[in-house]
């Protein structure tokens, strides 16, 4: 039919929202297994089920009955992460330390039993899922490696890897800004990092608007850095993508200190900023991997 | 995998059909094609109940005649006296005389009339006629007494402040118009309205008449009738003014200066009575108009329409089975779907749902645009401002909504209430439709606040209104239901649209600009 209503260069392949869905999301994830994706205790049982690296889940309180026998049976973990089962953007998600008198503190504020219970409330009541009652998954506090340090201190950063059938295609960098409140979202004025996928170095810095060469709350250039442990979190994301029966899918992973990577969490609607950060569009490296890909596509569904 | 419907055989399939359906259809339209473009269309019918005298009895009427803004068709007429035509001036009059003695007659005289409203632009400058050109239309009669001297007095004050004939005439007109309006069954001549401070239309047309002749501008008395959907017996007069050429109507009644409305019917010239008869009969009489359902561009009504079309909306419409609002607003709802689909899915706007910005372009229709407008942005700020506290409360997200929905109730009830209070109609414009709709956006507004921020929901809102206007231009086009009811196979265009838009990949206007350091890769942004 009609492909485009203008004629314009488009030398990388740079995918927009519509042939995002028409021929990545709709013809590779069936709709019946979104859920695993959007709901993260079903995205965790799934990887816990095939032995995944990820934070362990130490309780899932579903009722709001349940959260103080379910809590007894964390509060003795020094780090924790609270967080809602469908909740979006960060929200709702509260990251809990013990300080050395055993007071619970979320960043420096004391954050006592009390409201660590009304915050659990909330999340099953909905109020970070936008009206549809919810669950709250309570696991483990990852500790970012000292990697990050080296290029920004706070927050914790997550490494995004979009894998087609297996294939990891493109991934980025997401780091958190002195201006982004501890977010790593892109459009929470965090910034994304190239990355070289085959020899698993920084590319450059994308901050929403122009292209540096280091992150903008430190001068030191990051250009060629290697990322650690990079060759596990390229196989992380393969055999992610492999035990989900969803074959285009946006893999968030994590790097902790002792544990290396871990998935954080996956999606079916991955975001296509990630083709900015790398300078390159989805088209070009989908061609590189599986040269008749959107010939078939087209086919397919007869476009 | 499923099986795929084959995708090409479905557009084909329902192009074949609207296409056949409305070349069909359209050719035999065609054919009915009328350029007069008309406003309205009303049935009206004369109905006389008299009893005659002892010798000749006559009734005479006026009836009207077809001019560039009106037009009759369907004569019909019923009764055992005959019926005669003559042309009296410009006007015709309609006879019926018989010397059958201290009978009971009843006779019943239709037709119906198209009207088109006219607005006349009156030029700063008006060409001045002698006595000879301009006929009488400058000589005083015994009730437009125009050379008398109370009325020179006004015009020579007038005419020390006007600079302009423009500036003359508004103030001729500004003096009929400012008499309170009064029912007056007896004759007022022109100066009897100025001792009287007030008047009825012909009271005030004459003394307009009597004071535009004073100033040198020939005016004439015009008679006939307002057309809306009732019985009534009485008739309306207004002023028209020669100026360069055109003869202008002015209403000092109803205010209407150089207009005519489309539901007014002219019948006849000068200072006459519509109805005139022997002496000593008793006479009762009426007029009954239906306001009737046309289509504008086509000289065909509704039974004639579904004779074509063996399917026919129009005829729901013209049965009075369901309103034309309705029905449009139904018809329209998948056509505002379409646009929207265009402008998310093309343009790559973002709007706070899919059929959302078309049911407020609806709401608009009622409120009117502007007023429209800026209420929606007023009221959703407004609401989004008070509910921000109960927000901060920690509120579970369904009892908060309601408190969101409760405060716009109470807004727009207070609204309407200083509106009717202080006599400001905008304020009051707010039905139960347009109140939820408004509700409903709101409550958007506020989650998309929480969710992405203030500035982005701005945005997104901006971009609602943009949709909402595009929607608006489409769904107030009169011309535009007309032709959906004519043709409701567009809405098998529709789906061909839709179907080949939801297989569009190309990237959206807006990704353009996000994507601009991709697509002009030459001139991309340089790495510092």
């Amino acid at each position: 039919m009609f492909h485009n209503l203008f004629n314009f260069k488009n030398p990388t392949g740079a995918i927009g929202l519509n042939k995002r869905n028409l021929t990545l999301i709709y013809p590779n994830n069936e709709r019946q297994f979104y859920h695993l994706a959007d709901d993260k205790i079903k995205t965790k049982e799934t990887l816990h089920l095939h032995g995944i690296a990820c934070a362990k889940t130490y309780s899932v309180i579903t009722q709001i009955r349940e959260i103080k026998h379910k809590w007894n049976d964390c509060k003795h973990y020094q780090a924790l992460a609270i967080k809602p089962a469908n909740g979006c953007g960060g929200d709702g998600i509260k990251i809990i330390k013990k300080d050395k008198s055993g007071q619970w503190k979320n960043g420096n504020t004391l954050f006592s039993e009390a409201m660590i219970f009304q915050h659990i409330t909330a999340i099953i009541s909905g109020m970070f899922s936008m009206g549809s009652t919810d669950s709250c998954l309570i696991e483990e506090c990852i500790i970012p490696h000292p990697f990050f340090s080296e290029i920004y201190g706070d927050g914790v950063p997550d490494f995004r890897i979009i894998t087609l059938k297996g294939k990891p295609l493109m991934g980025m960098l997401r780091m958190p800004t002195s201006k982004s409140d501890g977010k790593a979202n892109l459009h929470q004025k965090g910034v994304g990092i190239g990355i070289n996928m085959e020899q698993g170095t920084l590319t450059q810095v994308y901050d929403g608007k122009k292209y540096l060469h280091h992150h903008p709350d430190n001068p030191n250039i990051i250009v060629g850095k290697k990322i650690p442990f990079w060759e596990k979190m390229y196989q992380l994301a393969i055999d992610t993508a492999n035990v989900f029966p969803l074959d285009f899918m946006g893999i968030d992973i994590v790097l902790d200190m002792h544990k290396g990577p871990q998935i954080m969490e996956v999606n079916v609607r991955p975001g296509l900023g990630i083709q900015l950060v790398n300078r390159c569009g989805l088209e070009s490296v989908v061609n590189k991997h599986y040269p008749a890909y959107f010939q078939q596509i087209k086919h397919t569904i007869s476009l | 995998m499923k099986k795929r419907i084959n995708f090409k055989n479905t557009v084909i399939l329902f192009t074949l059909i609207s296409l056949v359906s409305l070349v069909n259809k359209g050719v035999q339209v065609g054919k009915y094609y009328d350029s007069f473009y008309t406003d309205t269309m009303f049935d009206i019918s004369y109905q006389f109940f008299f009893k005659t005298t002892e010798d000749n009895t006559s009734i005479k009427t006026f009836i009207p005649k077809n001019n560039d803004r009106q037009r009759i068709s369907a004569y019909k007429y019923r009764g055992t006296i005959d019926m005669q035509q003559k042309a009296f001036a410009n006007n015709i009059k309609a006879i019926w005389t018989t010397n059958t003695p201290n009978i009971h007659e009843s006779l019943e005289y239709q037709f119906t009339f198209e009207g088109k409203e006219k607005i006349y632009s009156i030029p700063e400058t008006f060409i001045t006629y002698d006595s000879v050109t301009a006929e009488n239309y400058l000589l005083e009669t015994k009730n437009i007494q125009s050379d008398h001297p109370r009325i020179t007095v006004i015009i020579d004050s007038l005419k020390k402040y006007a600079t302009t004939d423009r500036q003359l005439m508004r103030g001729i007109y500004d003096i009929a118009l400012a008499i309170p309006e009064a029912p007056i069954i007896t004759l007022s001549d022109a100066l009897t309205v100025l001792d009287q401070k007030y008047a009825s239309c012909n009271g005030k047309t004459r003394l307009l008449i009597a004071l535009s002749r004073n100033a040198g501008i020939p005016a004439r008395m015009k008679g006939g009738l307002i057309l809306e959907e009732t019985s009534k017996r009485t008739s309306h007069s207004w002023a028209e003014v020669f100026i360069n050429g055109n003869w202008i109507p002015f209403d000092a009644l109803n205010d209407h200066f150089g207009y005519i409305p489309a539901n007014y019917m002219e019948l006849y010239e000068g200072d006459q009575a519509l109805i005139t008869h022997t002496k000593g009969m008793t006479l009762n009489y009426n007029y009954t108009i239906n306001e009737k359902v046309n289509i504008p561009f086509l000289r065909l009504s509704a039974s004639q329409f579904s004779d074509i079309s063996p399917i026919s909306l129009w005829e729901l419409v013209d049965n009075k089975t369901i309103s034309t609002h309705a029905l449009t607003l139904l018809l329209m709802l998948p056509l505002g779907g379409l646009l929207v689909a265009f402008l998310r899915n093309v343009v790559g706007l973002q709007t706070f749902g899919v059929f959302l910005p078309v049911l407020i372009a609806f709401s608009l229709v009622e409120t009117g645009y502007f007023t429209g407008i800026l209420l929606f942005i007023f009221l959703i700020l407004l609401v989004g401002l008070i509910s921000r506290p109960f927000q901060r409360l920690g509120l579970l997200h369904t009892p908060k909504l309601v408190v969101s929905l409760t405060l716009m109730v109470l807004i727009m009830i207070f609204g309407s209430y200083i509106g009717l209070r202080y006599n400001m109609l905008w304020l009051t414009s707010l039905t139960l439709f347009p109140t939820i709709i408004l509700t409903v956006s709101a409550e958007r507004f506020s989650t998309l606040i929480v969710e992405d921020g203030f500035e982005k929901a701005t945005g997104t809102l901006f971009q609602t209104l943009i949709a909402v206007t595009v929607c608006y231009t489409m769904l107030s086009s009169q011309y535009m239901s007309f032709v959906i009811i004519l043709f409701p196979e567009i809405l098998f265009v529709i789906i061909v649209i839709a179907l080949l838009l939801g297989r569009y990949i190309g990237l959206r206007w807006t990704e353009l600009l996000r994507f601009k350091p991709l697509l002009f890769s030459k001139n991309s942004a340089h790495v510092s």
